[in-house]
């Protein structure tokens, strides 16, 4: 009115199609409405049929032809059919209140209500678990992990079909479930791959076999029906069948100091010299003698372990952002591969970007580090009662407490990547141990009040030992009446000397002192120090 | 990625192209250099076809596709004072494609293949020209790995240069002129093999000084 600038109005309707995207130019594109037959699917779904009572509702079963492929199975259901049972199903909420006639009818009814109810219930499991689809007049399913980004080209596809093995006349069992699944007989049977290490020496000890991805004969558990079950085993098959392809082409291809041999459906590897590393395909179609249930030793369980994540980590990779979305003409690799022509990489970095290792490498390592570990742990209890340690999965370190007992005050705490041999670490802790004795000594001499003299770590004086050094200290009284000497080293053991002084200057021998008992090098220090202590009476 | 410099080397007096090569890679050997492989460099020539040229009657445009085994997975696409593009080796097969835009000039392919040595962080690669079944020069591609800015290195080139080619030490090539101080890429390199490549297709007219 006053000079103020007219706004732009605009009036649009209701927007009646819901938009499903919009370009980058603004044109927008509308999702298509239903059609009658979705929308009464639709619908449909949402009526509780089991309410409804009465004979009318036998009649109208009877009469409204096939109900049993209605819901959910496939998305063009016929129209006619439909409708019909809709009707129906409207007829049946009105006249529930109608009379019952006739016993005979009613069990009948009772009966295609359970199976109704059980549908609806098999229906929602059953496709929330499964993806299905109809081809024709079957309704297929899939069981390969190729939607989780497994590029192995196996079908795995199953068919679900009536179960047509119901007898109206005899008690319905409680598991009945009207509809069975046929899966193709490759995938029957338990399939599972067996990983076992083996000594070849007579000091190493078998680590063991484990059989991995092995499941007995399903028995039905009272809370998922027997398809689930089934297939899930079946399941297993090409899982199995994917892993043990990767790791024959790998063990092919990698080229290592030992190499790897690969015969049938055994993979043979040697992590070490003296242990083999055997990875085996088993398939067993009947499973009925093979119901012994193996009892697997727990740190080969972790292999398994390792085994089903390495490859699902490969899955979802292929799936993964930097993978997907990928053009067609593009192979299917990292994103900053499809860089490397018109960024012109050169070899070196090209490699760089390609993936490092494989599957096998990364089990053979886990195997060395398990059967590293194992030794190392052997060997410190040969050694220690009590220590700590930290894993990881390629990792391991220790803490080792070296105390003496009755003086744990005074401890050594030593802490180790146990990537050293067996015999570097049973020397390097017996060197740790005898340097702790002089060590304790030193401490217990500032606690009673002596003074140290001298101490080394490593002297140079004396038998030459051949694991470490021998470790010294003299530890005097405050008014030099005395001086004692340790020398302890890890093969010579402790060797103690005194000497006493003469007017109060410490000359003379050094003697020899190897008389006390007790029950340790640091109880018998301090009763020394103690004992040589003048009486101030 | 460092800086790249291409030269010819001449084929000495009374001696053959492969001769002359092997003196040259005993000369390397002798100072230290390890060899490392193998290299190809190649380059097929497209007139820019007739059709599309009007009615002014303008030469066509001469456009070179190159590939270098160093970098394995790209392919260059070149005119001779115009843009270089870099791209991946779906390109050879967009050319068939393009056949009706480009056309394959006549017995054009020319290559050059040899070794490469290693010599601390100097690359050096000694090929052999050859079009066809003909051998017809001698390629010598330096590339020092540290730099990539190609006025800062030029007189440390030249000495190693000098070092083992003697006298037959080019100048600065015509691409280092250009750009100062900016960051030399594979593009330059492929420039470089390009007007190399010209200039012993052009000798071709000049029969070979062989032995008589």
């Amino acid at each position: 009115m006053s000079g103020v600038l007219a706004v732009r109005n605009s009036i649009e309707s209701a927007c009646e199609k819901q938009v499903q995207d919009a370009g980058l130019d603004g044109t927008e594109t509308y999702l298509q409405p239903l059609s009658m037959s979705q929308n009464l699917a639709r619908l449909a779904q949402r009526i509780y049929f089991s309410q409804a009572w009465g004979s009318e509702e036998e009649e109208a079963a009877g009469a409204e032809g096939d109900t049993h492929d209605w819901a959910g199975a496939g998305s063009s259901a016929d129209q006619d059919d439909e409708e019909e049972s809709l009707d129906v199903a409207v007829v049946t909420c009105w006249s529930s209140t109608n009379p019952i006639e006739g016993g005979q009818k009613l069990t009948k009814s009772v009966t295609e209500n359970k199976e109704n109810k059980l549908k609806r219930d098999f229906n929602s499991e059953f496709l929330q678990h499964w993806k299905l689809r109809k081809v024709g007049d079957k309704i297929l399913g899939d069981l390969s992990y190729g939607s989780a980004g497994s590029l192995f080209p196996h079908h795995g596809t199953f068919e679900v079909i009536k179960n047509t093995d119901i007898d109206l006349d005899k008690k319905i069992p409680e598991d009945y479930c009207p509809l069975d699944i046929q899966i193709p007989s490759d995938l029957e049977g338990s399939t599972y791959i067996k990983v076992s290490i083996q000594k070849q020496a007579p000091d190493i000890g078998d680590l063991g076999t484990v059989n991995l991805f092995k499941r007995l004969l399903p028995k039905s558990k009272p809370a998922s029906p027997h398809w689930q079950t089934k297939l899930e085993v079946a399941q297993n098959a090409p899982l199995c069948k994917e892993v043990f392809a990767q790791l024959s082409r790998e063990a092919v291809q990698i080229k290592s100091q030992i190499p790897h041999i690969v015969v049938k459906n055994q993979i043979i590897s040697q992590p070490f010299t003296s242990l083999q590393l055997s990875i085996s395909l088993y398939h067993s179609s009947n499973d009925k003698k093979s119901q012994k249930s193996q009892s697997p030793e727990d740190h080969l369980c972790v292999l398994e372990h390792n085994l089903h994540l390495l490859i699902r980590e490969f899955h979802k990779q292929t799936l993964s952002s930097v993978m997907m979305p990928h053009p067609a003409s593009a192979a299917f690799d990292h994103k900053r591969m499809r860089l490397s022509g018109p960024q012109a990489f050169d070899k070196n970095e090209i490699n760089s970007l390609q993936s490092s290792e494989g599957l096998l490498e990364k089990i053979i390592k886990r195997a060395k580090h398990i059967f590293l570990r194992s030794r190392t742990a052997a060997t410190i209890d040969s050694l220690a009662t009590h220590w700590s340690n930290i894993n990881d999965v390629y990792e391991s370190r220790v803490k080792v407490l070296i105390t003496s007992q009755g003086y744990e005050q005074i401890c050594k705490s030593i802490q180790l990547q146990l990537d050293i041999g067996e015999q570097e670490l049973q020397d390097f802790l017996l060197s740790q141990m005898s340097q702790h004795q002089v060590h304790a000594v030193q401490q217990l001499a500032k606690v009673m009040g002596r003074q140290a003299l001298s101490f080394s770590n490593h002297v140079g004086l004396g038998p030459i030992e051949s694991i470490g050094n021998a470790s010294t200290i003299i530890v005097a009284s405050p008014s030099r009446d005395y001086a004692i000497s340790v020398r302890n080293g890890p093969e010579s053991g402790s060797k103690i000397m005194v000497q006493f002084s003469r007017n109060h200057h410490l000359h003379g021998p050094f003697k020899e002192w190897n008389k006390m008992e007790s029950r340790n090098f640091v109880y018998k220090m301090e009763l020394l120090m103690s004992a040589l202590s003048p009486c101030l009476l | 990625m460092g800086v790249e410099s291409v030269s010819q080397m001449p084929v000495a007096e009374g001696k053959s192209v492969q001769q002359t090569v092997e003196l040259l890679t005993r000369k390397l050997e002798i100072l230290g250099a390890e060899k490392q492989g193998t290299f190809c460099v190649d380059c097929e020539t497209y007139h820019t076809a007739a059709s599309t040229l009007g009615s002014q009657g303008q030469a066509g445009k001469l456009m070179y596709v190159m590939h270098n085994s160093e970098y394995p997975l790209s392919c260059f696409a070149l005119f001779e004072n115009g843009p270089c593009l870099i791209a991946d080796t779906n390109f050879d097969v967009l050319m068939v494609k393009l056949k009706g835009f480009f056309q394959s000039a006549k017995a054009s392919k020319i290559e050059t293949r040899g070794t490469r040595y290693q010599y601390c962080d100097f690359l050096v690669k000694v090929g052999t020209v050859t079009m066809g079944p003909s051998a017809r020069g001698i390629s010598v591609e330096v590339e020092y790995g540290p730099c990539v800015v190609a006025s800062d290195c030029w007189s440390l080139l030249l000495e190693f240069l000098q070092s083992f080619l003697g006298s037959h030490t080019p100048g600065a090539p015509a691409v280092f002129g250009n750009r100062h101080d900016s960051v030399y890429g594979p593009a330059d390199t492929m420039v470089q093999y390009m007007e190399l490549f010209n200039k012993i297709r052009k000798q071709q007219q000049v029969p070979v000084a062989g032995i008589r």
